[in-house]
Formats: structure tokens, C-alpha cells, sequence
């Protein structure tokens, strides 16, 4: 038998990585190709660039060599869905093995200026929310979009979200309630800038189940960067949080997160992944808003006078949602809303893959793998769709021209007061 | 959290499993490591394909359970497996349905060219159970390596055709992008108008079992309309496009129901309490939840699932370490040659009549354990061809009996 040969990582921004033999666990080799994830990928089913998890996971990982030249041309079209991780029956990390090799590849290839800016956004979210009176035109204009595609292609076909003045930070200090009990929250990026109404719906839900909220200081949770293969910037952005998350923990907090995606990184990757130290012990207090309700329902404490909302809905569920592995906590709280009808949406992947979608050689491949969600909407023709994701929630208003709110949204709406 | 019933295990088991118990109401959670084998093996539904030509399932079973009191079936019983089976058609009312031929096995041309005995069969493959040698025609497609079409259509003196599906000449197709392509009507136009322009009087096309995801029922139809004859599907290789189907039913049926449904991260420990195991954890690094219940349904599979493990010495269940059926020695797991019966196959869970587990001397280990699907001791699923019997009908019983407690 040849014996395994540890596990060694090079590349700029994996350095950190190397002295890691153990991690992440050698397992391709109980792949048995029984080719499961190949029926659940969203990308191998829109376009043969990419050869599909089997392949490019432990298939490929059996010929890289930490000293060699990455060669993995196609590497780069893994969305990072984790969806193949999720139905191997023997538990191969794939999507992760392919995270690894697309670092390699992109830290010897070079990244382009613009998954720099689509991956430090966050940078500019403050000023964007001050000027977005004038920010916003600007984002929509045609010629705007024209320069953006041609010199850093950006695709022109992608809508870009518009900014929001006050953000909800700004909108949270003028906010005063007092709980006998507390709870952190860690709102993200997008949701400040982007989405206020889904932070004023999450505090004002754990406002009525007598929870006074605190924001503890916080930065980009590093997704974006992670996602792109950058492990630098997202372990930076992860040793700055970490220890602000902690001391809220540390003063007998639990955190929540309303965004599964900064969710998912907080709770696994920092760990995991990027090897932040503290960061195991905060995922034992970070909590999906929607697990922490189910939570508070298990124990017979959740406010739950919900007054009946006639509406018909479809909830879609993010795969970072998925991966958390919690099952589908929003879908079961929803249900508990008298009079709404809601819909599980029978689809895999949105396609949007957070930057992934509004790369102008993605953009196609994304609209593709997000055509057969959008045909699942229409099968159930909801008056308005959910998900717990930004990305999603973007890219499905995109392909539908729907409504689409976060699930938080809907239970506030049922806990409101008449009048 | 706590549920009146946890089910490990996501296979085709224990998705009966957790249909039964929630058409009682029970708050259950289905908890698995993967999506089991359904997008592997399974295309039609087994019950015992072993079975004589034209018998009769019942009459051929009620004999198989007398001759075998150990297989899964002597404890489940007839009555119950033709309740499971009639429960589990019962999800499939829509367009795509299962049903057999007149309540006997049929033989189903497969993508090897060789028929093999099923008993529940798709509507869109049941007009591939009653071939004559010449009157079909083959369709494969370019890219598409786990269907060779002339393969299976020489030894059944028939015609095959490789189609390309324009604007894709390089590369591979996978079965799910076919399966997705198929249901664009454009495609399907493509494809159809260049079937009938290329057939010789054949009256009956095969295609690989790849008619879309959504509904393959619409997608024979339409074939149908636009090439003028019957069209039908041949199972092919892994992954199985109608196991999928099978599963994403099960699982939008499940969820719409109120089921917590937990895929992805395996169970890591066990909690017990005497005879009882009192919750589970599952575990997704660092944290591992817990999650409780009064009753638990192990269905965990066999090695591929991870429900059995074999070490250089022995076999082992990992999760409640309970004692196996198994040969006593390494040496006697397998058979002289490739064919022969191997009695590894017939190792696994050995419980009692109501699917509790038991010790060597019959005595039961767990008071709220109940096991189901092919981690049970005493058949050979291959040779029996009997996968999806086995999975359904304990599956169902495992339920039924946890809940009668």
C-alpha cells in the first residue's frame, strides 16, 4: 500500500496553512465515485467547462503536487455551493478541496482589480450610504454599467443593488429598548448598507420575544474573499472579528446572524478553514436567527401571538443555509403563521454564488443554473418568495421581478400590533 | 430539540420511515450524512426479482417467508409489505407513477442489453418491459458516457443512433445535464424531429432514463407526439435520474408535512440511558448539536452508506457498536470466485420480530431502537434483487412499530 503523503499547501495565501497535516481531513481517498454530487451540481449541469465535483475534487486532488504549477484551468467555475458535500454519503469535503486548488491557482494566475473591489466592498459601504441619493442613479445608468463591464467586467446584465441613508446601524443608535435579557447581533455588511428593513425586522422580532439587542463592533465577516480563494484577507477579516465577537460572549452573550452566508463563516470557516484562534469557542454561541427562534419554540418561550397573514409564499433555502446543517429552521417557525401558505422551492443552487454572478465570463453560467430555480418559482406562482440569504434574495428578484424578503420580514409582519 | 421520533439515516428507508410516522402526526426528524443511494442504485422497485416467471408476488412471497423466517420479509410479513409498497406508490399520484405488470415481476431492459426482473415500474419505462427483438429503436447521445446505444441494441437485433445536442460538440454530459436539457422544449423539438427522420419503421424508442427531473411523464409524451411512436426509458448507469426523482419527491412531500429534515453531517455519538437511547448528536466541526427524542429508527445502510464498517478482522455497526450476524473469521467473507455466493452479503443487524435489536442470545439490547433497510442481517439484496422491498416495507414497519410504543 502507499502510504498517505501529508497534506502540504503552498501559495501565497495559504502560507499560514502549511504546517497543517491534518486538516482538511485526507479523505479523498473514500471517495467512491459513486457520483452522487455529480447529480446534484449546479454548475456541471449548465456547462461542460466545468467537469463536475467528482472530477475536480478528489478526482483532480490525486495529481496536484504542492510544488507544481497549478494547472486547474477550470477550478475557478466552482461556485462554492457546498451542495456536493452535503450528499456524499462518505463524506468527502469536495467543495473544499476545490476552495484549496482555486487559492493555488488564483495566487500563482494573479487576480484581477476587480475581485479586489467586488471583494472589498464593505470599504466603501458607509460613504456609499451617504451619497447614495447620487450613488444610486449612477448604478442603474447604462453607460455607468457600459465602463464597468468593458474595463473591469463586471457584467452590464447584472443589476446592481442600490445603497440606503441612514444605514441600519445609524438607524439602531436612535433605537432605545431595554430587555431583561440580551442578545448579539452580527447584521453584516450588506444588510447595513443595503437591506436596513431586514435588520429593523430581526430586532424588532427579538425585541417582542423580550430580547434587548446589542451590536457588537464587527467588519465584513471575509466571505467574499474566502469565496474567491483570497484565505489572507478572509483570515484577516476573521482575526479582527473574532476577538469583538468573543466579548460579546464573553459578557454572557449568544450571537445571532440573520445572513446565512457571514453566518456559516463565522460558525465553521473561521475554525475550520482559516484557523482563527477563539473562533471554535464563538461557534458555540453563534446561532442562526432562525435556529435561536426554533430554539426558544422548543423551550415553549417564543412569542408566538401571530395575528393570520393571508399570503401565499415560496421559501427557497440558501446553500449556506444547508451547510450550516440545522435543517430548515425559518421554514418550520413560517409555518407556524396562521393563514399562510408557503411553499418549499424545489431547487438546488440560485447561481449568484455571491460575486460569482456579476463576473461578466460567470454571468452566463450563473443566469443558467438560477433558470431552473426561477421555473421552479413559477411552478408555485407565489405572491412573494423568501430566503435567508443576500445573494439569493438578489438573484432571484433578478430572474423573477418578484418580491423577495428575507423570512424575518414575514414574521415580523405577523407579531405587529393591529393598528 | 426533542421529537417523538428520530430517523437516521436518508436513504430510501428511512424516507419511508418518515412518511409513515409523520402520516400519524409524530414531530420527526430525518437526520443523514448524504443524500443514501436512491441517486445511485435505484431506478425501478425491487421487491424479489428472484421470484419464477409468472408468479404471482404474493403467492411467490408467502412461500419466500416461510422458507426464510430470518429475511427481513419473514419479520415484516406479506400483508405489511404490500401495505408499504401500496403506501409508498401512494406519494406518486401525479404523472409519474409506479405500478407493476398484473402483480408479477417484469423483466426491464436495462443499459447493459440485458433484462433483469423488477416489480414496480415507472410509467415511463413500462412500455420497455414487453420488447420483441427488432422493433426498437436507440437513442444515445455524444458526450454521455454511461450509455452506449448500440450496445444494447446489438444483441437485440436493433437499430441504434448517437445524437449531439447543438451548441455542445466538446466535452462530456453529465445525466443531470441531460436530464435538464431534455425538458427545454426547444431541445426536445431537436431531438424528437431528428429521431423521426432517422427511424426505419421501428415502432418503439428507447432513450436513457434521462426525460427531465420534473416531470418525465410530459417529456415521454411529447417525444411521443413528435417522433409517432412509443417512447420509453432504459435505466442506465449511476447516477440514477429516477432515483432522484424518487427522492426529491419524498423529500418536498416530507417538508410540506412538517418533517426537520437534516442532511449533510453524520451522527457522531449516541446518547444511551440504560436500554434507551435518549438523543443523538450531529456533529459539523466545531459544534456538535444535539438533538433528542423518545424513539430512534437506525437506517444507516450498509458499507457504502457507512451504516456497516468492516476493519481488517471484523464488521462493526459504529454508531450503537451493536452486534452484528456475521462469518466468524475474515477468511469466510467471501466465496471462491467473483460470482459465487459471497456470505458477507447476508452479515448485518440482527433484531427481533418487531426490528428491536438483539444480542447472540436474542435478547433485546434497546428498548427504543428499531433498525430498517439493508443493514439488516439475513438477505443478499443483490442476488435477491429485493434493495427497495427491503428499504420500503421495514422502513414502514420500523415506523409502525416505534410508534406503537
Amino acid at each position: 500500500m502507499v502510504p498517505l503523503r501529508p497534506l502540504r499547501l503552498c501559495g501565497e495565501s495559504l502560507t499560514f496553512m502549511k504546517q497543517e497535516t491534518t486538516w482538511p481531513k485526507r479523505n479523498l481517498d473514500v471517495c467512491t465515485r459513486c457520483a452522487t454530487c455529480m447529480a446534484i451540481c449546479p454548475v456541471a449541469r449548465v456547462t461542460p467547462l466545468f467537469p463536475g465535483p467528482k472530477q475536480a475534487g478528489p478526482g483532480a486532488e490525486r495529481f496536484r503536487k504542492p510544488d507544481e504549477p497549478s494547472v486547474d484551468r477550470w477550478i475557478d467555475l466552482c461556485i462554492g455551493c457546498h451542495l456536493c458535500d452535503m450528499v456524499c454519503s462518505s463524506g468527502v469535503n469536495i467543495s473544499e478541496l476545490n476552495l484549496i486548488a482555486k487559492a493555488k491557482y488564483l495566487d500563482e494566475k494573479g487576480r484581477p482589480l476587480r475581485d479586489w473591489l467586488l471583494t472589498h466592498v464593505y470599504l466603501f459601504g458607509r460613504l456609499a450610504s451617504f451619497l447614495s441619493p447620487i450613488l444610486n442613479p449612477l448604478l442603474q445608468n447604462s453607460v455607468v454599467k457600459w465602463i464597468l463591464d468593458v474595463f473591469l467586467r463586471i457584467d452590464k446584465r447584472r443589476q446592481l443593488p442600490g445603497y440606503q441613508f441612514p444605514t441600519f446601524r445609524q438607524w439602531f443608535r436612535g433605537h432605545p429598548f431595554k430587555g431583561n435579557k440580551k442578545v448579539a447581533y452580527f447584521y453584516g455588511c450588506y444588510l447595513n448598507t443595503n437591506e436596513v428593513d431586514v435588520g429593523k425586522a430581526t430586532v424588532q422580532v427579538l425585541e417582542a420575544n423580550g430580547f434587548e439587542v446589542v451590536l457588537p463592533p464587527q467588519k465584513c465577516c471575509g466571505i467574499p474573499m474566502l469565496g474567491n480563494g483570497d484565505f489572507k484577507e478572509a483570515r484577516r477579516m476573521g482575526l479582527w472579528n473574532v476577538p469583538s465577537l468573543s466579548k460579546a460572549v464573553n459578557s454572557g452573550l449568544e450571537i445571532v446572524f440573520s445572513s446565512t452566508s457571514c453566518g456559516h463563516m463565522i460558525k465553521h470557516e473561521y475554525s475550520h478553514l482559516l484557523h482563527i484562534p477563539g473562533a471554535e469557542e464563538l461557534a458555540q454561541h453563534t446561532f442562526d436567527l432562525f435556529e435561536f427562534l426554533r430554539n426558544l419554540n422548543g423551550s415553549g418561550t417564543l412569542n408566538t401571538h401571530f395575528k393570520p397573514i393571508q399570503k401565499k409564499l415560496a421559501y427557497f433555502a440558501p446553500c449556506h443555509l444547508r451547510s450550516l446543517g440545522i435543517g430548515f429552521p425559518a421554514f418550520e417557525i413560517l409555518r407556524l403563521i396562521p393563514g399562510l401558505e408557503i411553499d418549499f422551492i424545489d431547487a438546488d443552487c440560485c447561481g449568484l454564488g455571491g460575486t460569482f454572478g456579476f463576473k461578466k465570463e460567470k454571468y452566463d453560467i450563473s443566469q443558467e443554473i438560477g433558470k431552473d430555480l426561477a421555473e421552479a418559482v413559477a411552478r408555485l406562482k407565489p405572491e412573494t418568495v423568501l430566503s435567508d440569504c443576500e445573494g439569493c434574495r438578489m438573484q432571484i428578484r433578478h430572474l423573477t421581478g418578484l418580491e423577495v424578503l428575507h423570512p424575518i420580514q414575514i414574521l415580523k409582519n405577523a407579531l405587529q400590533k393591529e393598528g | 430539540m426533542h421529537y417523538d421520533l428520530i430517523i437516521i439515516g436518508m436513504g430510501l428507508s428511512g424516507l419511508m420511515a418518515a412518511k409513515t410516522a409523520v402520516d400519524t402526526g409524530k414531530k420527526v426528524l430525518l437526520v443523514g450524512k448524504g443524500m443514501g443511494a436512491l441517486a445511485l442504485f435505484s431506478n425501478t422497485i425491487d421487491v424479489l426479482g428472484t421470484l419464477p416467471a409468472r408468479t404471482k408476488l404474493v403467492e411467490g412471497l408467502s412461500r419466500w417467508v416461510q422458507d426464510h423466517p430470518e429475511h427481513p420479509y419473514g419479520k415484516v410479513g406479506v400483508e405489511q409489505l404490500l401495505g408499504a409498497l401500496t403506501s409508498f406508490s401512494s406519494l406518486f399520484t401525479r404523472s409519474y407513477t409506479f405500478a407493476s405488470a398484473g402483480d408479477e415481476n417484469s423483466d426491464i431492459l436495462t443499459a447493459t442489453g440485458a433484462y433483469r426482473s423488477t416489480y414496480l415500474v415507472p410509467n415511463t419505462m413500462l412500455s420497455g418491459t414487453s420488447l420483441r427483438k427488432g422493433e426498437m429503436l436507440f437513442v444515445g447521445f455524444k458526450g454521455f458516457k454511461d450509455f452506449y446505444a448500440n450496445y444494447l441494441a446489438h444483441p437485440l437485433r436493433c437499430r441504434a443512433i448517437t445524437l449531439s445536442f447543438s451548441g455542445s460538440s466538446h466535452g462530456e454530459l453529465t445525466a443531470t445535464a441531460i436530464a435538464r436539457l431534455l425538458e427545454k422544449d426547444s431541445i426536445r423539438k431537436s431531438i424528437g424531429e431528428e429521431v423521426k427522420r432517422q427511424l426505419r419503421g421501428e415502432v418503439r424508442v428507447g432513450f436513457p432514463a434521462l426525460l427531465g427531473l420534473n416531470d418525465p411523464l410530459a417529456v415521454k409524451g411529447d417525444l411521443e407526439n413528435l417522433i409517432g411512436t412509443e417512447v420509453f426509458e432504459v435505466p442506465t448507469l449511476p447516477p440514477s435520474i429516477p432515483g432522484k426523482r424518487i427522492f426529491g419527491t419524498f423529500r418536498d412531500w416530507l417538508l410540506r408535512r412538517g418533517v426537520s429534515f437534516l442532511m449533510g453531517y453524520p451522527v457522531s455519538k449516541v446518547v444511551l440511558k440504560g436500554k434507551r437511547c435518549e438523543g443523538i448528536h450531529v456533529c459539523h466541526p466545531p459544534v456538535a448539536d444535539v438533538h433528542t427524542a423518545d424513539r430512534f429508527i437506525l437506517a444507516t445502510g450498509r458499507f457504502l452508506g457507512g451504516g456497516l464498517v468492516a476493519d481488517e478482522m471484523r464488521i462493526h455497526e459504529p454508531l450503537f457498536s451493536l452486534p452484528l450476524s456475521q462469518p466468524s473469521s475474515r477468511l469466510d467473507w467471501f466465496g471462491r470466485s467473483f460470482f459465487d455466493d459471497h456470505p458477507i452479503h447476508y452479515a448485518g443487524v440482527v433484531t427481533d420480530s418487531s426490528l428491536r435489536p438483539v444480542d447472540d442470545q436474542g435478547e433485546r439490547i434497546l428498548e427504543n431502537v428499531w433498525v430498517a433497510g439493508s443493514m439488516l442481517s439475513h438477505h443478499h439484496l443483490i442476488k435477491e434483487k429485493s434493495r427497495e422491498g427491503i428499504e420500503i416495507s421495514t422502513g414502514y414497519m420500523a415506523a409502525l412499530e416505534a410508534l406503537k410504543t
